[in-house]
């Protein structure tokens, strides 16, 4: 088709910048380097093995009377808490998986408990199902294009979480979830939930109208700090760098101290090797 | 003979142009396409060990390729429907481009992944359709059909346009 064959030449003229040649040599000599580590990694492989062999196993179960039972628990205290409902383990020769998955109590509004706790059970369900599916198609691709089963390694499925802020009002949680195999995937859910009313909060609920100006202008302010340090090299505007916030719904957790923490996802607003970025937002709002 | 490890380096080292192309034709950004092609040499190369055949070197290395390309889209999507629009920016002008060109390679881009996929590499890499079923884990009869129905797909979009 002459059409495509036309295209070809947009293809073919692709930029190829500058760094490539030494990001394949260096991606090459990475691996060669890491030889070195590889006993550690036996340990460290061998010391998590043993953990299986203590620990239970439990089966997430998406059911509505667990979830019941679990917010009949009486309340203690003012202050709403996450806690692990379900440490899930599981190894076979395509995958090793690691799941804590939480759960909140002691919030007053039992309703609104066994709403978010099936909610959460469902999703992570969901996530370690398509986790699981992935390695298994991995290691097919592996096996069909003549690897041998036993040369393959397990990909390792993490599901963890950390609790951000608590009180009576607000609880703020994050799940994580990363898939490594060379290197690690994460994926990350935000819960900001306002305990009477049972809503996920955004920016606007926290920070007021003027959300967008407040978060944006931080932001602003702190890169710029940052990029004095020349190993942090943000995307300007033109690469498709920060240019604000799209709306309310940005990604953020509330930390310790009351603060709202905005978070960009890693390749969001800098290169790959700068990771995950975070932006404290110096305002007191609980 | 030679060790597979080092035909795989010598090939990731001679085609680097070719699998940055293809990296970036999935991610539409510099920064991540150079994260894709640097994460699916070290992949290949920690799971080396499970290749055993060198003709496969090239074929494997695609599918881990497209595989990690296909996660980055998978997380981005937002970021990539707004760089699409910026392909003119991001290539190397010359007489044979014109706007006829650009709007055929972003037919072919606006194709879902696996029609997409079959596409770019039958007619931009020149690849055999044995070759595509290897990389895309398929068989040859999927690969034609994909093929058949890429190539349906581009011809409606183009009559749409004039």
């Amino acid at each position: 088709m002459k059409k495509i064959e036309q295209a070809k030449t947009v293809y073919n003229a692709i930029k190829i910048p500058d760094q490539l040649n030494n990001i394949v040599n260096r991606a090459v000599l990475k691996e060669n380097e890491k030889k070195r580590y590889d006993f550690k990694y036996i340990k460290y492989a061998l010391s998590t093995a043993s953990c299986v062999f203590f620990t239970f196993i439990l089966m997430i179960n998406i059911s509505p009377s667990f979830a019941a039972n679990i917010s009949e628990l009486p309340v203690l205290g003012d202050v709403a808490k996450v806690f692990t409902i379900n440490e899930y383990i599981k190894k076979d020769n395509e995958k090793l998986v690691n799941a804590k998955i939480p759960a909140i109590e002691n919030t007053g509004n039992t309703e609104l408990e066994k709403r978010i706790n099936y909610e959460i059970m469902l999703k992570m369900n969901e996530v370690l199902k398509e986790a699981e599916e992935r390695a298994a198609e991995y290691k097919e691709a592996v096996i069909e294009t003549g690897g041998k089963e036993e040369d393959y390694q397990p990909i390792n499925i993490k599901i963890d979480y950390y609790v951000g802020y608590l009180s009576k009002d607000v609880v703020s949680f994050v799940i994580t979830k990363s898939e490594t195999l060379a290197s690690a995937y994460t994926e990350k859910y935000y819960y900001n939930i306002d305990i009477e009313t049972g809503k996920n909060l955004n920016l606007r609920d926290v920070l007021g109208n003027d959300y967008k100006q407040i978060v944006d202008e931080t932001i602003y302010k702190q890169i710029e700090e940052k990029s004095k340090n020349p190993d942090n090299m943000y995307f300007t505007k033109e690469e498709n760098g920060f240019a604000g916030i799209e709306d309310e719904y940005q990604n953020f957790y509330i930390n310790s101290d009351g603060k709202v923490v905005i978070v960009f996802e890693k390749y969001q607003i800098a290169p790959g090797y700068m990771g995950e970025q975070e932006f404290i937002i110096d305002k007191q709002i609980f | 003979m030679r060790d597979v490890k080092e035909v795989l380096i010598d090939y990731v080292k001679n085609n680097q142009e070719k699998l940055y192309r293809i990296a970036f034709s999935y991610s539409k950004n510099e920064e991540a396409a150079l994260d894709i092609v640097q994460e699916s040499i070290v992949k290949a190369l920690k799971n080396i060990s499970s290749l055993k055949e060198e003709k496969y070197v090239k074929t494997w290395f695609f599918r881990i390729l497209i595989n990690e390309s296909l996660q980055y889209i998978k997380k981005n999507k937002k970021i990539i429907t707004y760089e699409l629009e910026e392909i003119e920016d991001k290539i190397e002008w010359n007489d044979n481009i014109t706007s006829e060109e650009i709007d055929v390679y972003k037919y072919i881009q606006s194709l879902n992944e696996k029609l997409k996929t079959v596409i770019m590499l039958r007619y931009f890499e020149d690849m055999k359709i044995e070759e595509i079923a290897k990389v895309t884990k398929t068989n040859e009869n999927t690969v034609k059909s994909r093929l058949y129905k890429g190539l349906k797909e581009l011809k409606r979009l183009m009559k749409g346009c004039n």
